[in-house]
């Protein structure tokens, strides 16, 4: 783009690294000189990556500052809620950086084949979701942990990585060009009835990769995964020509399921009456979402202050529910503010999407960005009780170095996939 | 004290998080318009082309700029058409429309503005179809197809 | 291209959940988050409340009616004198909440300090040696020798005193009986026994209670018949009065021959008042009861019920004489009542009543003050005084004797409200002294009592009137 970049956004993730270190240091007990030096390298780190991006001509250059000012907010959360969890939340973040130019160029180098390896994605989902059911441990009723190297070991979530193979995937199947045998194949059945549009077959495949991932999903009890890649599934078919009668049938499909587990399933009963009714059993099934919702209470409008706060009351604070802490402590007007980075980082890659010519990566940039601004809706709408809960962790806030890594992954190759616009708009 | 003290660096905090919202929105926001302008070639009563080489340059341009009413040319953020060029000054020029015509005005600036080689003084000048505008390392010709009034 | 547009429509419904977001949590700060943070699941609260030492709750003389001891390291609120203000101060447990005094001036019980206080001395005072912050003290306006010689004088009897200065509006006596004892323990002892006790122990008669005002409502209805020019209306009394097919008959059956406003008041006659009503008309009554706020609620210290108008504006013969003379679809609490014959004592200006004085914090600086204000004038000056010759008649003479005190004009009304059950009337009795220079106005009402106000009632406010001014 044609004109000096302003360096505003840079200016204000350092200040406000700055205003977290002092609220840290003021809030008593934790002084870690490593959390400090750490909180300087994000701001290091995104000084550069940002310079690089925006001077290398790697396209889109908000979505790294964006991500870096979200990764501050949840780096000064989790310093405020345990030091050790902070520093390797840290860790985890600038690794997530390098994870993030990794695969953007890993993208770039390979764009060519990516969309005709529509086995590989599905081979590799399958036999990651395997090895979590074999090896997997079970945490807080779902399966959905390998742990590598005893108990102190690595524990990596599989599933946070399923999420881009699992975008990859449709987007390959939705724009992959149809071969002489099927084209033949339109043409003697054009007049049927069913199936037979040129777009049928793609859809029957959709539907059946969703249908595979979401049995797994299932069976590891992974429920806000299960949710996530359904809706993306549901708008991936409908903005790749589904009629309204499929979108229906899909629809009546899921709330079947959900009819379903509701019934046969004690683990959703549970959520769902812990959503409906939360103080029926305040001090069990109810007692993480009410916990949550006193947080946010208490922090009213604009928060009892960073390190002020009761957060240790909130079960999984700084994971699941780490936006109940924010709510509490910056207020729900702290809250707005996530939410709308958030939205701004979604509206980036859904105009990445838009302006690439690209049928494939146009695919990708949809469903990516799609996936991870559901993502924090689901769970910001869970532990606000506006939707019910389900768990899942909230991009570049939550600690897990797994959902970090793949996130910044994720959004490594919208960055790819806009420098590759950028490149054609300059060609022609 | 300590109570008190985190609450007011916790509403700095959050005001930070805004600022940075507002400074992205704007960039995107000048982002867009300058795409739309890229777009709608020739619709505009007037634009500016640029006739230097754009490999010359060791920054990005475009080829031509649509001119509005009333345009502010120079590297400044408040600027109406920014140019990344660093020996303009952050308010270069204004370009802007009286009774039909256009008229070019210098912003004080350090390195000039000059008129088909003329330094301009500090009266604004009509703008004819064909002046050649020349503002720091740029040439533009400016362009006005459909002519004034008549 | 096609799946632009449906990726801008995927857009739009981001951007409306999002929105939906910032929506949803402003209407659950706005409505939900007051009355949800305060349940007993938050643990938050107990946290504020351990962390501070709850302010005591003083009497206007300074003895204390309420303060918590440290007891094993966890706080205890300790009521010394047990049931007698549990209407007044109510409770503060975990198991049950809080109530009353308690629950509404609960921010300044646990307040620390005032902000004057943080800008000359600094935060943090008063934490040496490991002792916990004290929270602000509350001085209510109660007069606690009153509300023992009320307690005492009601004995035991369902029902209200309260006693009001009329010139400020200051509660000094704000007995509700039957009652129970608010220290948790005993709570938590007795609390099934006591939801399910048919006196209903846990109704704070003075402020929630609804009951019909009966005769007392005469003199809002005087009031109206004096503005409204009916000063020279007569009726012939001869004990009963058929209207519309209905018979309204006075107390005892006595006739009082050909009488007026005065006459009619002092010996409350139901045939006089029966037709004033029906003369005044719906819209006179109903702007006499506004006045004297008997068809609203009562802003006060503590939670008040509203008191009841149910007539629209379309009032049938009988209705309008039931309401002249306090029955009917009408309804009041005995706080209202005192608030009525305040007003009229204190010229015809109603001040709002309040039951505390002021808070205190604990170094004695205060960080709340009540300030006397007037709801407004309920009738012009010469009304006021001639409603108060009126019920001076009354105690004089007339049907509230009982209440009379040597030496000093007594002013006062006696009711007795028929209700569901025949024979249990309520009784009341409202009334102010001195009759020129009012110091006090009481309402007294005692539930199911079945005998008069003037029987029941009247000698109960005689004590409580005659000790405040003698004190």
């Amino acid at each position: 783009m044609s004109y000096a970049r302003s360096m505003k956004p840079l200016f204000y993730i350092i200040l406000l690294n700055a205003v977290g270190a002092a609220l840290i240091s003021i809030s008593g007990g934790a002084r870690s000189p490593e959390a400090l030096v750490l909180t300087g390298a994000i701001c290091v780190v995104s000084i550069i990556c940002y310079t690089v991006v925006s001077f290398a001509g790697f396209g889109d250059p908000y979505l790294f500052l964006i991500i870096s000012m979200l990764g501050s907010v949840g780096g000064i959360m989790q310093l405020r809620i345990r030091t050790a969890y902070g520093v390797r939340q840290l860790k985890w973040f600038l690794l997530g950086t390098a994870c993030y130019f990794l695969a953007m160029l890993i993208f770039l180098a390979m764009r060519k084949i990516l969309p005709r390896l529509t086995p590989l994605y599905v081979g590799v989902s399958v036999a990651l979701y395997a090895a979590t059911l074999v090896f997997g441990r079970t945490s807080h009723g779902s399966r959905n942990w390998i742990v590598i190297g005893g108990d102190n070991g690595l524990s990596i979530q599989p599933s946070e990585l399923i999420r881009i193979f699992f975008v990859l995937t449709l987007a390959a199947i939705f724009t992959a060009q149809p071969d002489k045998n099927s084209k033949k194949k339109k043409k003697a059945d054009g007049d049927k009835p069913f199936g037979l549009r040129p777009n049928a077959a793609r859809l029957l495949s959709a539907s059946a990769v969703t249908a595979v991932n979401l049995g797994f999903l299932l069976l590891q009890r992974e429920w806000g995964i299960a949710l996530l890649f359904f809706a993306t599934y549901f708008f991936f078919i409908y903005v790749y020509g589904a009629s309204r009668g499929y979108l229906l049938l899909n629809a009546a499909a899921a709330v079947g399921v959900g009819a379903v587990s509701l019934k046969y399933m004690g683990h959703i009963q549970t959520r769902v009456e812990a959503w409906l009714n939360p103080f029926a059993d305040a001090s069990g099934k109810g007692y993480q979402i009410t916990q949550s919702l006193f947080a946010i209470g208490e922090g009213g409008f604009v928060g009892r202050g960073i390190g002020e706060g009761s957060v240790y009351f909130i079960p999984e604070v700084h994971s699941d529910f780490i936006f109940s802490a924010i709510c509490e402590e910056m207020g729900i007007l702290g809250g707005f503010a996530i939410v709308m980075l958030y939205f701004v980082l979604t509206y980036r890659g859904f105009k990445i999407a838009l302006a690439c010519t690209n049928r494939f990566n146009k695919a990708v940039a949809f469903g990516l960005s799609l996936m991870l601004g559901l993502q924090s809706f689901i769970i910001i709408g869970g532990v606000t009780k506006m939707i019910p809960l389900t768990g899942i962790t909230l991009p570049f806030i939550s600690y897990g170095g797994s959902s970090m890594l793949t996130t910044f992954a994720a959004y490594g190759i919208l960055q790819a996939i806009s420098a590759l616009k950028e490149e054609t708009t300059d060609e022609l | 004290m300590g109570e008190i003290l985190s609450k007011i660096l916790t509403y700095i905090f959050v005001i930070i998080i805004y600022l940075f919202i507002y400074a992205i929105i704007r960039m995107i926001y000048f982002d867009i318009r300058a795409m739309n302008r890229k777009k709608s070639g020739g619709l505009a009563d007037a634009y500016l082309k640029l006739i230097n080489l754009r490999r010359d340059l060791d920054f990005n341009i475009d080829e031509s700029y649509e001119l509005e009413d009333d345009e502010v040319i120079g590297r400044g953020a408040k600027c109406t058409l920014r140019l990344p060029d660093k020996y303009l000054s952050v308010r270069h020029c204004r370009i802007y429309k009286a009774d039909g015509s256009f008229f070019i005005e210098d912003l004080d600036s350090t390195n000039g503005t000059f008129l088909n080689g003329d330094e301009l003084g500090d009266e604004a000048v009509e703008l004819i179809d064909g002046d050649k505008i020349s503002i720091g390392r740029l040439n533009f010709i400016f362009v006005m197809p459909k002519g004034v009034d008549e | 291209m096609n799946s632009n547009k449906k990726i801008v429509v995927t857009l739009v419904f981001m951007c409306a959940l999002f929105f939906s977001v910032f929506i949803y949590l402003t209407y659950f700060q706005l409505f939900k988050a007051d009355d949800l943070v305060s349940s007993n699941y938050n643990r938050r609260l107990w946290e504020k409340e351990e962390s501070v030492l709850r302010g005591s709750i003083l009497d206007r003389g300074g003895l204390v009616l309420a303060e918590s001891e440290v007891e094993n390291g966890s706080q205890k609120r300790v009521y010394p004198y047990g049931s007698l203000y549990a209407h007044v101060i109510g409770y503060n447990t975990r198991s049950y909440g809080k109530t009353n005094l308690e629950l509404s001036f609960n921010d300044y019980l646990l307040k620390t300090e005032s902000l004057t206080e943080i800008i000359q001395y600094g935060m943090d005072m008063g934490t040496e040696n490991g002792e916990l912050k004290r929270g602000c003290d509350l001085i209510t306006t109660i007069d606690h020798d009153l509300m023992r010689t009320a307690a005492s004088a009601m004995n035991g009897r369902n029902g209200a005193v309260v006693a009001i200065v009329p010139s400020t509006g200051e509660v000094v006596c704000l007995y509700s009986g039957p009652s129970f004892d608010p220290n948790e323990d005993e709570l938590v002892k007795n609390w099934a026994d006591l939801s399910e006790d048919e006196n209903s122990p846990f109704l704070p008669r003075a402020t929630k209670g609804l009951y019909a005002p009966g005769s007392t409502f005469k003199i809002a209805v005087a009031a109206a018949a004096l503005e409204n020019g009916y000063d020279d209306f007569t009726v012939d009394d001869e004990g009963s009065v058929k209207i519309d097919g209905r018979v309204f008959r006075n107390a005892g059956g006595s006739e009082y021959g050909e009488i007026g406003l005065r006459e009619g008041f002092k010996h409350s006659s139901n045939v006089f008042f029966s037709r004033l009503g029906v003369e005044l008309g719906a819209e006179t009554l109903k702007k006499a009861a506004e006045d004297f706020m008997i068809t609203k609620k009562i802003p006060f210290d503590i939670e008040t019920s509203a008191s009841a108008w149910s007539y629209g504006s379309d009032m049938g013969k009988t209705e309008l004489a039931s309401v002249g003379i306090g029955q009917g679809k009408l309804l009041t609490t005995p706080l209202n009542m005192a608030v009525v014959a305040a007003a009229v004592a204190n010229d015809g200006i109603m001040m709002k009543p309040y039951l505390v004085q002021s808070v205190v914090s604990p170094n004695g600086v205060s960080v709340y003050e009540a300030e006397p204000e007037a709801f407004g004038r309920v009738a012009p000056a010469v009304v006021t005084d001639a409603l108060g010759d009126y019920m001076l008649a009354c105690v004089e003479s007339g049907t509230g004797v009982n209440a009379r005190i040597r030496g000093i004009d007594v002013a006062g009304k006696t009711g007795t409200a028929q209700n569901e059950r025949e024979g249990r009337d309520h009784a009341w009795f409202v009334g102010f002294a001195p009759k020129d220079d009012p110091q006090i106005a009481v309402a007294v009402f005692q539930e199911y009592s079945g005998s008069s106000g003037g029987a029941a009632c009247a000698p109960i406010a005689r004590k409580i009137m005659q000790q405040w001014l003698e004190g």
